[in-house]
């Protein structure tokens, strides 16, 4: 670990030796070998590791330290196999191998080294499986089951006790019982390799060894919650899951985050009707196999601030609760009373279901007055064409580029993940990335070109000194905030960045220009015909107006004539809903099976792992309820009919999984040569700069206790000398 | 007489008259199914009347009849304590002869079953619920 540590620092922080052999481009293909893992012949590129090669033909190793994504470590010694004509059985996961090997996994040999591996682990090891947050989804208790020895000579005769080693504090969400710990070292390379937080590392040696922080500190990182999935014992636990739940009664369904606009794939642990945990689940494309903490540890803002009843604001001003036939009719009288004018603004969370029945609805009445609360320019082309308001060229491919500018974007908070691939690309691939906009932390080295919009201009002049590089890079691209786009010139910087991603000589098939969106409904709520931005509410005005769940204050009582009847439909009791006139309860996105399109285009759907709380209920259903006592009955009453008209307004929504590509670059830049907005003047910005801005910016993480105990560590630690 | 069963009708008629005429014996017989000539031991605090005769044989000698406030829903457990003794027969004695029967200023009135009814026993949750609803901020 130190080797690498070092030689990054000598090298400037530039490149880990070890990476820049393995990503080296080769011009041709070399010849593959042949091996035999237990007498099955198998070829193999060179340089392949016993551990692989064994793995093409189905024969898996035991492991604890190795893991696919990060460095080989090779120090728990588990994966030994015998080797023919080799005197001493080999670390399967490091050892590349050579031609006509022949690796017996089974043998005599390999069954006493794994035996002996594991009664030295296990000496070290408390017996706490009972108490522990690990158990049932141990490595350890599995592997000892299948590979270790049915007897120990382990007798604590002396009765001096095993191995202890004092827990560290390393923040508000990873529990540690460091006695556990069999120091595979998977969540120090975890920390540099991948979340770029070099704070943990191993002190002493043999017994003695310890993972650590070194000094008292805690392991912040926008990413910190993986090396709970790392961790192959109990050492590293989930602080908020701990002592909860255990694995085999717990019910596990799929789903998806909607808490940035990247879609990370997700499980959804619920017991007893609750829901437990959040864990990642891999999808190559998107989230690889991590997740977000946002995403993972956020969960419990579904159970607090929760709306579960329908209410209506009485004569005195105040809400109370009603039930859905006295909320409904209310509403619908209010909807009827103002005839066509109506208005609707979608917020962050809501669904592709909700949104095109809210659509329907209002056209229906004869309202186009459909609004998202996040802006987006429509001057030029606007969002006819979707090719300029999408993460074009997706997320798993960022990873490939070779130059890459940041324009008024910290990907690091507004979507972390694909920071990962960024970094994943710095450290592999020696990716060069540029920044405009404010100096933020991403944990990986960037030239800063200034904040100011003059930058945008010199690029496309040619005159600025990264225009040679941006020109002559292969796999450039430029990744565009969506909130720089939010501001009044926010056309013409599109317009520039469009003229400078054509200007590109870009490979076939690579796209230059990517916006990064920071809502899960942003993408949807475009594609269906949603209007960007809330000046049309401010303009017309209208008698009632419905929230989908816009929390973000976009639109304040003051904006809005006296008489305007607020309807708020969504999950959580915000700011939205203390501006509203009748609330009606939707569900969160654990509680309905619903589309979402992340920002690079791709639709994906969540299930139900609970039940909407109280008398909440999906969001949709409620729109439908309301459109028939209006008097403009919706044609859809299930699910797959409202997906069929999903279907009929755009056909890709129902294509779950995946991303619908988005061509009209050139017809973009001709329309965007119309876009009469000028270049302000004023600098970039972005709102999440620090850490401690990252946890809390939707409904439901401001109403989770874990992360403002998140916020409150990151500002702990800031008053910290370390 | 007896040989033509005369007598039977007779006793019928007696019963029917010691009911108080037929409508109250159609009444009786309505509610609890059964008209049974017997003397009128005591009357308890309730209004349950208990009765015995030993023309029946042992175990169908003593009964009560619920006090008319009760209607059709009478049950067991509208006994009250001191009268189980003699009717189930672990003693002779009637409640206000019994001189081993505790008497303390204390002790609790006798209640019947309350399930089912308004004042029944409802245990409260003591957990915390699992989702915590928001409460609209009120207008100062």
């Amino acid at each position: 670990m130190l080797r690498t540590a070092l030689g990054k620092a000598l090298k400037g922080a530039q490149l880990s030796p070890k990476h820049a052999r393995v990503m080296s481009q080769q011009p041709k293909k070399p010849e593959q070998i042949e091996v035999f893992i237990d007498d099955i012949p198998v070829k193999v590129d060179p340089g392949t590791t016993v551990l692989q090669a064994a793995a093409m033909v189905g024969v898996e190793i035991p492991r604890f330290c190795y893991h696919e994504r990060l460095a080989v470590a090779g120090n728990c010694r588990m994966c030994l196999v015998e080797v023919e004509k080799s005197p001493k059985p080999v670390a399967a996961c490091a050892m590349p191998v050579m031609k006509g090997w022949r690796v017996k996994t089974d043998s005599e040999m390999t069954k006493k080294a794994r035996e002996g591996i594991m009664e030295f682990l296990l000496i070290n090891h408390p017996l706490d499986c009972p108490i522990c947050d690990q158990g049932g989804e141990c490595d350890l208790q599995d592997q000892s089951m299948a590979f270790g020895s049915d007897k120990s000579r382990f007798t604590d005769i002396e009765h001096s006790g095993k191995r202890a080693v004092e827990d560290k504090d390393i923040g508000p969400l990873i529990k540690t019982i460091m006695t556990r710990c069999i120091h595979c070292t998977r969540c120090i390379r975890f920390a540099s390799e991948v979340a770029g937080v070099d704070d943990l590392g191993t002190t002493g040696r043999g017994n003695d060894m310890q993972v650590g922080t070194y000094v008292e500190k805690m392991f912040l990182s926008e990413m910190s919650g993986n090396i709970i999935d790392l961790c192959p014992v109990g050492a590293l636990t989930s602080k908020p899951y701990s002592f909860t739940a255990r694995p085999w009664e717990i019910r596990k369904i799929d789903s998806i985050d909607v808490l940035d606009a990247v879609g990370s794939n997700i499980v959804v642990s619920s017991r007893t009707g609750e829901v437990m945990r959040i864990m990642p689940r891999v999808n190559e494309e998107i989230n690889e196999e991590w997740i977000a903490d946002k995403s993972r540890f956020s969960y419990d803002g579904l159970k607090r601030q929760r709306l579960v009843t329908p209410m209506l604001r009485d004569n005195t001003g105040e809400l109370r609760p009603v039930d859905w036939e006295a909320a409904l009719l209310t509403v619908a009288k209010q909807i009827k009373n103002a005839g066509a004018n109506v208005g609707a603004i979608a917020g962050g969370l809501a669904d592709a279901e909700v949104l095109v029945a809210v659509k329907d609805l209002l056209n229906r009445l004869g309202s186009e007055a459909l609004c998202t609360e996040h802006t987006f320019p429509m001057d030029g082309s606007g969002t006819d064409l979707r090719s300029s308001y999408l993460l074009n060229n997706g997320i798993a491919h960022a990873e490939e580029a070779d130059f890459v500018l940041l324009v008024g974007t910290n990907p690091r908070f507004e979507a972390p993940l694909l920071n990962s691939r960024l970094r994943k690309g710095y450290v592999h691939n020696e990716l060069e990335v540029a920044l405009i906009g404010p100096k933020v932390d991403l944990r990986y080295q960037y030239k800063h070109l200034g904040d100011g919009t003059d930058v945008l201009q010199q690029l496309i002049g040619g005159g600025h000194e990264v225009s040679k590089k941006l020109k002559s890079a292969k796999k450039p691209l430029i990744i565009v905030g969506s909130e720089v786009l939010e501001r009044p010139d926010g056309a013409a910087i599109l317009a520039v960045i469009q003229k400078l991603s054509a200007s590109t000589k870009a490979q076939e098939g690579w796209k230059v220009l990517n916006v990064l969106h920071k809502v899960a409904s942003q993408v949807a709520a475009l594609d269906i015909g949603y209007n960007p931005g809330v000046d049309k509410i401010r303009e017309n005005n209208p008698k009632v107006l419905l929230l989908l769940g816009a929390d973000e204050g976009a639109i304040e009582k003051a904006d809005l004539c006296d008489n305007t009847f607020v309807v708020y439909l969504g999950h959580h009791g915000d700011h939205g809903a203390t501006i509203a006139d009748a609330i009606l309860p939707g569900a969160a996105y654990t509680e309905k099976q619903a589309t979402y399109v992340n920002t690079e285009g791709r639709a994906q759907q969540t299930l139900v792992a609970v039940t909407p709380p109280g008398r909440a209920r999906e969001d949709w259903k409620v729109i439908r309820a309301l459109s028939e006592i209006v008097g403009a009955k919706l044609p859809y009453d299930n699910l797959n009919e409202i997906r069929d008209r999903l279907d009929e307004v755009a056909p890709h929504l129902t294509k779950y999984g995946e991303a619908e590509n988005a061509n009209f670059f050139k017809q973009a830049q001709d329309l965007a040569k119309n876009v009469k907005t000028q270049l302000d003047c004023t600098p970039l910005d972005v709102k999440l700069k620090d850490l401690s801005d990252y946890f809390m910016t939707d409904s439901i993480s401001r109403a989770s206790p874990t992360m403002a105990k998140c916020v409150q560590a990151v500002l702990k630690q800031k008053q910290s000398k370390f | 007489m007896s040989y033509f069963g005369l007598d039977r009708i007779f006793k019928l008629m007696k019963t029917i008259k010691d009911y108080g005429g037929l409508r109250a014996s159609l009444y009786k017989l309505y509610r609890i199914d059964n008209l049974r000539p017997g003397r009128l031991v005591a009357t308890d605090k309730f209004g349950n009347k208990y009765y015995e005769n030993n023309a029946y044989f042992y175990g169908r000698n003593r009964w009560v009849e619920y006090a008319p406030k009760y209607g059709l829903d009478y049950d067991a457990s509208q006994v009250p304590a001191e009268w189980y003794g003699w009717l189930h027969y672990k003693t002779d004695y009637l409640p206000s002869e019994d001189p081993g029967r505790p008497k303390y200023k204390w002790m609790a009135e006798y209640t019947e079953n309350l399930t089912g009814t308004k004042l029944q026993y409802m245990p409260y949750t003591t957990t915390n619920p699992k989702i915590q609803a928001w409460v609209p901020p009120s207008k100062k």
